[in-house]
């Protein structure tokens, strides 16, 4: 097996950052979250490949907050429009957990399939090379493996690191991860280890079937039990891996600007509210409910999987102690019929 | 002038506005040409998106497209961007990216009679169907054309309404205002009841509708009252759109995306939908 020893490991990153914007997790101030190896800053920043997932997921990477599409210049009743250059720096996301993988997996399903191609994240996407991490110790909050993710094999991953005593396995899995393993090849050295085995999950969930239940459930009192003391704060939507709502929006200053778009959250009455005044999600209750059904039943419905990977993200910060968890085990116990 | 021609579907090409006809007080009917006629082919009841590029974009109905010449767009003064739209003048450039969603089953309803109820600005998405069975008149049977509005100015397309459309075969058009008024000697009254004072057999019938979500909420029951069965009732949905190509999120009813699995549904297809439109 090919083995990255820990001594070796930002040698490995320096190397990689010679091709690639190589993206790496890091503790910088009170939150971590992936940041450039670009701009590390040793005396600020903690590199932290044994962190499980990261406060803020790196979906932003692919999906970034605010995007130009196009700019335009009107003169008089004439209008030029002219589209911006994508970002195609090559990326390389290092160290992403398995759910984080699966959170990308959801992002392709949703801006490269089903009758359109969006190229803006196309473009990214094809830039972009994953290594991830291999989890075998699974947090207090995680429950990837309940929502259908293996914590040790990330499907899109290009590379698996498994961490072993004294560093990782360097597990290549697609022709892109075998182009960039060429690059550090001499870094890394051929030994036999043993393979950490998988601890046990301290949260499980039962998401089988929950699906099929909530098409009955559009009405149920539990919605408006558990939305009551949601702020709509949105926090849940950002920090979320599947997430990927966004808006449309104009910058403009006399005659020239540019259109772009950023994320959005589903909390916000703006989100639905239309131009005649009319809002088919009016009450918070009602987002809240399509958040969840959207996550649960109708992403299901549409691409086959639950929008959920099983992170914890949203559990940790939402403020009013909302959880998916709570959710999907209420939906679980319900009457049927209800 | 640059002419976007790229792939990308979330980029729009620029089109002319050549004609602007004041319908009512508040709705122009915008003409759209590119430089080769139309941007794209747009089938009856299909969307696309407008920009009034600095201003912003809206997603609206095609009310018609005259083949190889122009689009026209009847919108309605609501908000911030159609507010801008209505100051514009013939010669202004828009971008317009499309055509998004089904459309209406134009294929499944040939050799039926169709039933049209509109109300207000609901005619405008009606209107290319409407259009599209007396192009392709020998295609459908009885057309019957149901549409009102709060007030006779309120009334859009009166021309079509009151001289070309009776004067086609087999054709059938009843107007209605919602209070008497002075100069009108028309039908006055809410469009659920007149649909039900006219009684059209539902035998072999499709009902399009289209209108305020109150009116369609009162003349689906006053159809189902009539003996329409849920396959025989289509209407086009509303909902906030922004990308058009079912990504953004927004527009979706349950797992159906407005903007690309809509707007056009039948009411079998909408009960499976939990109640949001």
């Amino acid at each position: 097996m090919k083995v990255l020893k820990t001594g070796k490991l930002e040698q490995v990153i320096d190397r990689l950052a010679q091709q690639a914007d190589v993206y790496v997790p890091m503790l910088r101030g009170q939150q971590s979250g992936f940041y450039s190896w670009k701009t590390y800053n040793e005396d600020f920043d903690d590199l932290m490949f044994d962190i499980l997932n990261v406060y803020q997921s790196p979906k932003h990477l692919i999906l970034p907050q605010t995007e130009k599409m196009y700019s335009f210049r009107q003169e008089g009743q004439e209008v030029s429009i002219e589209e911006v250059a994508a970002d195609i720096e090559p990326k390389v996301i290092m160290g992403i957990r398995s759910c984080d993988v699966r959170g990308i997996e959801y992002l392709d399903e949703v801006f490269l399939t089903k009758g359109y191609v969006d190229e803006f994240y196309k473009a990214r996407r094809d830039k972009i090379t994953i290594i991830a991490n291999a989890c075998y110790n699974p947090g207090k909050n995680c429950f990837c493996d309940s929502m259908g993710v293996s914590p040790t094999d990330p499907e899109a991953a290009d590379v698996i690191m498994r961490e072993v005593n004294g560093g990782y396995v360097w597990d290549v899995k697609t022709e892109k991860g075998e182009a960039i393993t060429k690059q550090i090849e001499d870094l890394l050295e051929e030994q036999d280890v043993e393979l950490f085995s998988l601890k046990p999950f301290l949260r499980k969930v039962e998401y089988d079937g929950v699906a099929e239940k909530l098409k009955d459930m559009f009405e149920h009192p539990m919605w408006e039990k558990y939305s009551e003391p949601c702020q709509t704060c949105g926090i849940c939507t950002y920090l979320c891996p599947t997430c990927y709502c966004f808006d449309i929006q104009v910058k403009a200053w006399g005659d020239e600007g540019y259109r772009f778009r950023c994320w959005d959250s589903c909390m916000y009455h703006e989100y639905t509210q239309m131009a005649g005044g009319h809002n088919p999600r009016e009450a918070a209750k009602e987002r809240f409910r399509n958040r969840f059904l959207h996550k649960l039943q109708f992403f299901p419905e549409r691409y086959g999987r639950p929008l959920c990977t099983g992170c914890g993200r949203c559990i940790v910060a939402c403020p009013t102690g909302v959880s998916i968890i709570k959710i999907i085990d209420e939906v679980k116990e319900a009457e049927t019929g209800a | 002038m640059h002419n976007c021609s790229c792939e990308n579907p979330l980029v729009p090409g620029i089109v002319e506005v050549v004609k602007i006809i004041d319908e009512t007080p508040d709705i122009k009917n915008f003409y759209v040409r590119s430089e080769n006629g139309v941007p794209f082919n747009v089938m009856p009841g299909q969307l696309a998106m407008v920009s009034l590029v600095p201003v912003g974009e809206g997603m609206f109905s095609v009310s018609w497209q005259e083949e190889n010449d122009h689009l026209e767009f009847a919108i309605k003064r609501t908000g911030l961007m159609t507010d801008e739209l209505h100051k514009i003048e013939v010669g202004q450039k828009l971008g317009v990216r499309g055509p998004y969603g089904n459309g209406f089953p134009v294929e499944e309803c040939k050799g039926k009679n169709m039933l049209f109820i509109a109300g207000g600005i609901g005619l405008a998405p009606l209107r290319s169907f409407i259009k599209y069975c007396f192009k392709h008149r020998e295609d459908y049977g009885k057309i019957t054309i149901l549409y009102g509005s709060r007030s006779a100015a309120d009334l859009c397309f009166k021309d079509e309404l009151f001289e070309k459309w009776p004067q086609e075969k087999d054709t059938e058009v009843y107007v209605t205002i919602d209070n008497p008024e002075e100069g009108w000697d028309g039908h006055v009254g809410f469009v659920p009841a007149y649909l039900e004072e006219l009684n059209p057999s539902p035998e072999g019938t499709i009902a399009v509708i289209c209108g305020p979500p109150i009116m369609i909420k009162f003349a689906l029951q006053s159809l189902e009252k009539m003996g329409y069965n849920d396959e025989q009732v289509i209407t086009t949905l509303e909902m906030r759109m922004k990308c058009g190509i079912g990504k953004c999120g927004r527009c979706n009813i349950g797992s159906e995306y407005i903007c690309l699995d809509g707007p056009v549904f039948n009411l079998a297809q909408l009960k499976q939908l939990p109640p949001e439109w």
